[in-house]
Parts: structure tokens; sequence; C-alpha cells
């Protein structure tokens, strides 16, 4: 969050008429998108899985969408700005974890689609371990992460919404929540996976466009380094600015945790024709790798730039992006991409808002042995209800705000990626198993969380909270199942152990 | 047989991030030695799981298992690379397209590389080895039997 807060640095000129009109535009398809995707939604499996019915090409531009937060725009680029290619461990695994989100989930999640048909990742928990404890769980997991999530994503949205139109931080806010909140609450996920396509082609375009700028500006990739390099030895090192062991222990959660993150895994639940999965690592390898090169190269030109004197350095390493594009690239460009900056703050609470509405409307009350009548209104009502709370959260928590999005990423990843990615592929896994990791990893990462938010704690340098409770879950997990190895296959319905044997 | 090895590939892995974490609680800081366990541990998971997700049938063919295996010997290869040779990122850098060696060896060894085989390697294998019409008619099958 302290990355959009910069934004305002550069209020006035976000609001050149150009930028101004580019943003207007962005709205008007998006709200066009939305009254068109509301008449197709009658139920709840077009509400929360679009039907089933997304083609192969827009659920990969969606996934990669939702997948590049505001973060790949403003605080990634920033954080490279600041610790040079040690940011980069970051993204360093989407080389690997989009064919292996493919190989370990897409074909399970969406064959469990075609078996029992399945609407929610903590459902495909609870039907591989026949357990509304391990559902019930891992919903509550899921929404302590999302509603912290959609807080901060609101609050940065409505500081870019404040910079471009002057409408005070806490009218940005709203607006923002009532923006996403009108499409997703009307046409749900198809409304987001559609907005999600438009919006992943904007920050598409927008990251090619401005990395030919940096490459121009910088004299290509070698005139950045040789600027870089004649005054500081580590920036371009191996790690960067950062201890080998913090690097890496970024990728180690970066890369597995890729496959605990539910907004994406959800998305698997949605495509037509699971046979088209064949080109999902291929599209969505080619989408993420065009949409990082600004996540890249930006935040180098920047310290490029400085080093060589050319710009002084900035107050603020967030400021890099939105300092390039205004100095660097002509206003059209700008306005392309704030409008990413504005496509992938809502497209990734687009995503949260879905996944929370269903946790509170379908799989809390499974978990408990009951069943909501109208799960497509009540969809809509706790989509609703959880933008407020997000909103009031975001307006009145302060640094709250900013500790709630920390640890999103390392909830997600330590509670679901046992339980869901191993567990999908493995049947000496166990109930007890899964309930324990997914256990774990919630007890441990509020707890570490917290201790450190508040420094009673903190972990050693090269140790972080999310890396820890990710391998601690993981842990308990197999020794867990070890243990109650006995009682494996007498928790596994036939047609799952279909759906894990093909 | 094979699920059990790639599990235990998997546990291994996961001890020596563990031991790498625990190295840096000692007193005074970790040794190099750590960053040796989160790299060839990282590229351990990786690779164990993604063998374990392309298993079918207790077997995992060709395309799949060189995926995986060249994924882990990519992955931990260039991290050792980056561990192993001197430093040399100051003004004599040696750039090697567009940034010094030991950088572009990570960054386009783990970044790029894979990028460029696994995608392929999932298309080839998916008609054969990952998904076919028959598996589709036999998930479809056991749904109906199950609701039946």
């Amino acid at each position: 969050m302290r990355a959009w807060l910069l934004l305002q640095a550069g209020a006035p000129a976000m609001r050149h008429p150009v930028i101004l009109a580019i943003a207007v535009g962005y709205f008007l398809v998006v709200g066009a998108i939305g009254v068109w995707a509301a008449r197709r939604t009658r139920n709840a499996r077009d509400f929360f899985v679009a039907g089933q019915g997304i083609g192969i090409v827009p659920l990969a531009i969606a996934a990669m969408a939702s997948t590049l937060s505001g973060f790949a725009f403003i605080g990634g680029p920033g954080l490279v700005y600041s610790v040079g290619t040690g940011a980069v461990f970051l993204v360093l695994s989407a080389s690997i974890t989009n064919t292996l989100g493919a190989w370990v989930l897409a074909k399970r999640m969406r064959l469990l689609g075609e078996a029992r048909g399945l609407i929610t990742i903590p459902d495909a928990i609870a039907a591989r371990f026949r357990s509304p404890a391990a559902q019930g769980l891992s919903a509550v997991a899921m929404l302590v992460a999302i509603v912290g999530y959609m807080a901060t994503n609101f609050l940065a949205l409505g500081l870019v919404i404040d910079a471009m139109f002057g409408t005070g931080l806490s009218l940005g806010v709203w607006l923002a929540m009532l923006v996403t909140l009108s499409y997703t609450v009307t046409g749900g996920i198809l409304a987001g996976v559609y907005t999600d396509l438009f919006e992943g082609l904007v920050k598409t375009v927008a990251s090619v466009t401005v990395f030919y700028f940096v490459l121009q500006a910088g004299g290509g990739m070698a005139g950045i380094s040789r600027a870089i390099t004649a005054v500081d030895a580590t920036f371009l090192g191996p790690w960067g600015k950062l201890p080998a062991l913090s690097a890496l222990s970024l990728f180690f959660v970066f890369g597995l945790g890729s496959l605990g993150q539910p907004h994406i895994a959800h998305k698997y639940y949605m495509l037509k024709d699971p046979r088209r999965l064949k080109w999902y690592p291929m599209l969505m390898s080619l989408a993420m790798s065009l949409t990082l090169l600004l996540y890249v190269g930006v935040g180098l030109a920047m310290r490029a730039k400085v080093a060589s004197g050319a710009l002084p350095p900035l107050v603020r390493a967030d400021d890099a992006t939105p300092a390039f594009v205004l100095a660097f690239t002509p206003s059209a460009v700008a306005g392309l991409v704030f409008a990413g900056v504005i496509a992938a703050g809502m497209s990734t609470v687009n995503s949260f808002m879905n996944i929370g509405a269903a946790a509170l409307t379908h799989d809390l009350p499974r978990a408990f042995g009951r069943r909501v009548g109208n799960e497509l209104r009540w969809g809509r009502i706790w989509t609703l209800v959880l933008s407020l709370v997000a909103v009031v959260v975001a307006q009145f928590s302060g640094t709250l705000v900013a500790f709630l999005g920390i640890f999103g990423y390392g909830l997600f990843a330590s509670t679901l990626v046992p339980a869901l990615a191993i567990g999908l592929n493995w049947q000496g896994a166990t109930r007890e198993g899964a309930v324990a990791s997914i256990a774990t990893g919630l007890t441990l990462t509020l707890m570490l969380e917290t201790l450190a938010y508040f420094r009673v704690f903190s972990l050693p340098a090269g140790v972080t909270v999310s890396g820890l409770s990710l391998l601690l879950s993981l842990l308990v997990f197999f020794a867990v199942s070890w243990f109650t190895r006995a009682r494996a296959a007498s928790q596994l319905d036939s047609d799952i152990r279909v759906v894990m044997e093909v | 047989m094979l699920t059990r090895l790639i599990i235990a590939a998997f546990v291994l892995s996961c001890t020596a991030i563990a031991g790498a974490y625990a190295l840096a609680f000692l007193p005074a800081g970790a040794p190099p030695l750590a960053a040796w366990g989160l790299a060839l541990g990282s590229a351990g998971v990786l690779a164990a799981v993604m063998a374990l997700g392309a298993a079918r049938h207790g077997r995992l063919r060709p395309i799949p298992l060189a995926a995986a295996i060249l994924t882990f010997l990519t992955v931990a290869g260039a991290f050792a690379a980056a561990l192993l040779l001197p430093p040399n990122e100051g003004k004599a850098a040696v750039l090697v397209l567009g940034f010094p060696l030991r950088t572009a060896i990570v960054l386009y060894g783990v970044g790029v590389v894979p990028m460029l085989f696994l995608p392929v390697a999932y298309a080839l294998s998916f008609d054969d080895d990952t998904l076919t019409e028959a598996d589709l008619e036999r998930v479809r099958r056991a749904a109906r039997e199950r609701q039946a």
C-alpha cells in the first residue's frame, strides 16, 4: 500500500487531458462489459464460475491480470529501483509456475468441476478429503486474507482516482469500490473474467510500450547496466542488494506459493473445454513475460538515470513508474500506464470479491451442514457486505491496511498449497493432515505477522514469515498424513480417485 | 513406488530449506551453506511437485520426466553458478545479454530458459500423457455412477 501512496506525488501531471480521457474511456469499457455480463448471469453457477463457459484465451489473460496486481506496475518497479535484481526474485519463478500450475492444479480442478460441479476452492478440498472441517477452515483463512487484499486495493485505487480526478481520498476509495462492485455484483465472475481480459490486454500493451521507452531512454540494457555498475557493484549482482538467503526465500515462497492462490486456481473451474488446457502454459507465459517487462525495466532505467546524474534520486522509490512515464513517454502512454494501474487493482479486487462471497455463501454454511437457498441472491448480498467491510477497513484503519495486505499471499500459500496442490495429487494425504496443515498455516502466519507488526519478535535476515509458515505447514501435512496413513484410502471417494488418477 | 519417491524428494527438499532457515538463526548469522540449502531445496520442491502433478497411474512418461529433471538442473545449476562464480559486477563487469555474468545466468537461466521448454513440453505431452478423450469419458462415467 505504501507504494500507492506515492502516486499522489505525480498528481498534477496525472491530470493531463489525454491521461484523463484514457482513464474515462477505460471506465466506460468496463461499465459496458458489466452490463453485458449482468444480462447473462442467471444463477449461482453463472455468478461464481461463469457457467463453465470461458475460452482458453480469455482464461489465460484473465489469470495473468489477476496474478499481477497493481504491485507489478508501481510497488515492483519501486522495489527494483531500491534493491536491484533482488526484487526480480518475486517474479523470477513465473517462467516455471504457469506450466507447474497446469500440471498440478488446472486439470484436476477442471475435472473436479466436471465430476462434482464444484464452484469454490474449499469445495475442492472438502471433496478431496470428505471434510467439512477442512472446507470451513480453508474458507476462514481465505476470508482473512481477502479482506486485507481488498482493503489494500481499494485504498490504492482511491489514491489513483484522487490523483487523476482530484476527488479526495475518501471519495476516491468509495468510487473505486462502487465501480468494481457495480460490475461484480451484477455480472459476477463472468463480468470479472471479461473485464480481466480487457484489463490484461491494457496492462500488456502498456508494459511492452513502456519497455520500448526504457530501452530508448537508457541506451539499451547494456547502457543501463553500464551506468549502474559504474557507481554500484552490488545493485546488479545476482541477488541485488538483498542477502542471497532473502532473494532465494522470495523465490521459494512465490514459486511454490503460486499453487495456493485461490483467485487463480478458482479460474480453472471456468474453462469451457478442458482439452484446451493444452495451450494454457504457452498463453499464460507469453502474457506474463510481456507484462513483467515494465516491472523489471522501469526500476533499472530510473536507477541508471540517477546513477548517471541525469535525474536526482527519487524521494520515494515507489515514484519510479509515475516519474518515468511522465518524464520519458508521451501522455497517451502515461494514460495507458495509469489505466493499467487502475486495471490491475480492479481485476484483483473483483476476483477476491467473488471468491470471498462464495466462501460466505457456499463454503461456511456447508462446513456447518447447511445450505443457502438462493446462492445467487446471497452471493450478491455478500459481495456488497464484503466490499463495505473492506472500504471501512481501508478508510479507518490506516497502517492496519498495509499490515493486512502484506500477509495475504503468504496466508494463501501456507493454508492452501499442502491441502489443495499436494492433496489433489497424492492419494496418501489424509484429512487429518489437511486440517492440521491449514490450521498450522493460519495460526503461524497470523501469530508471527502480528508479533512482527508490533515489533515483539522478528525473524533473522533471510527468513520470512510467509516462507517459514509455508514450510512448516508442508512438513506438518506430510508428518500427520504419514502418522494417519492407514485412513488415507478410506477417505477417498471413487470419482475423486478417478480425477486424481487420470 | 514412483509417487513415494517423488514425495521423498519433496520432503528432502523441504528439509534442505528448513536447514537453511535453521542456520539463519545462528548468532553469527546465516553461513554460506544456508543459501545452498535454499537454492537446491527450492529447485527440488518445484521439480518434485511438477513430477507429482504430471505422474499418471504411478508412472511418469518421458516428456514430463525430462521437463521435471531439466527444471531442477536449470534452476539449481543457475543458482549454483551464481553462488560459485567470483563476484564481478563493478565497473569492469563483463556483460552478457545486457547484464553482468552471474546476474545474466540467474535472470536468463531461471527466468527465461524454463519458459522456452516447459510450455512446449506440456503441449507436446498433453494429448497422450495429460488428458485424453478417454480420460474425460472415464471421469464423466465415474460422476454418473456416483449420482446413480
